[in-house]
């Protein structure tokens, strides 16, 4: 088994972006429940959100320029070129509304969510934002993998 | 809510309404994408580094002028709100039928 660079980059991208999914989650629910006590640990998760969609940022966008345009030559090439023309320009361009609100969860859950309401509506709607854009954007990437795996299963049909 | 949260929300708003706007413009504007690619090597390096540089720089400008303090804080989430919608509908209509 041959585990190329390329492949440890995109699969870091995938879990990074899983993972700060389940922390937007993981904010919620906290926040859901929130107390004095668990501001802190709102706080830690907030930031672990932050730092998953920026590694999740770094390792897709790597992938993206240096490994991507052969992938995307075929997938345009296969019989399904809509998994680039729709889900990859869709999903490279929200994946940055999924990393500013990450960027913006760990400044509002610096508040007093335990008295402050607004605030906690506010980081309440922000994680949600999160999880469910975040959501999309992996289940694009799933799209856009299944996009060249018909491409190679038709070049590799052809006599 | 603090001048900070107040700012960095009324940043993103705009920041992400920015993004989609940039998005469908350098995607039927060919001069548009080669500059951008020719800042960082390839445009979507380049649009992801300005909505960067916009977010930090507009929160910064936003809570040191109080701007959005004046702002109701229910309204500021409803903005955050619509403004995703916005964008993410946004972005997929538009790849989907342009």
């Amino acid at each position: 088994m041959t585990i190329s660079l390329s492949d440890v980059i995109l699969l870091a991208h995938a879990a990074f972006g899983v993972l700060g999914c389940l922390a937007a989650v993981w904010v919620f629910v906290e926040v859901l429940n929130v107390r004095p006590e668990n501001a802190a640990r709102i706080r830690m998760a907030a930031l672990v959100v932050a730092v998953c969609m920026v590694a999740a940022w770094i390792c897709g966008g790597y992938w993206y320029v240096h490994f991507y345009p052969s992938e995307k030559a075929l997938i345009l090439a296969g019989p399904w070129p809509l998994a680039h023309n729709l889900f990859m320009e869709t999903k490279e361009h929200l994946f940055f509304v999924t990393a500013i609100l990450a960027l913006l969860l760990p400044i509002a859950t610096r508040e007093r969510l335990d008295t402050n309401s607004a605030a906690r509506k506010l980081v309440l709607c922000v994680a949600a934002l999160i999880a469910i854009t975040g959501l999309t954007v992996e289940g694009a990437g799933a799209v856009i993998d299944h996009g060249v795996k018909v491409a190679l299963l038709k070049v590799n049909r052809q006599p | 809510m603090t001048r900070a949260t107040s700012g960095f929300v009324l940043s993103a708003c705009i920041t992400v309404l920015f993004n989609t706007a940039l998005a469908c413009v350098k995607d039927v504007n060919a001069p548009l994408k080669a500059f951008l690619k020719s800042v960082a090597g390839h445009d979507w390096t380049t649009q992801g580094l300005i909505d960067l540089l916009l977010f930090v720089a507009l929160g910064s400008i936003f809570v040191s002028t109080r701007i959005s303090e004046r702002i109701d804080p229910a309204r500021l989430t409803e903005a955050l709100v619509v403004a995703v919608v916005i964008a993410g509908l946004g972005l997929g209509l538009w790849f989907a039928f342009v």
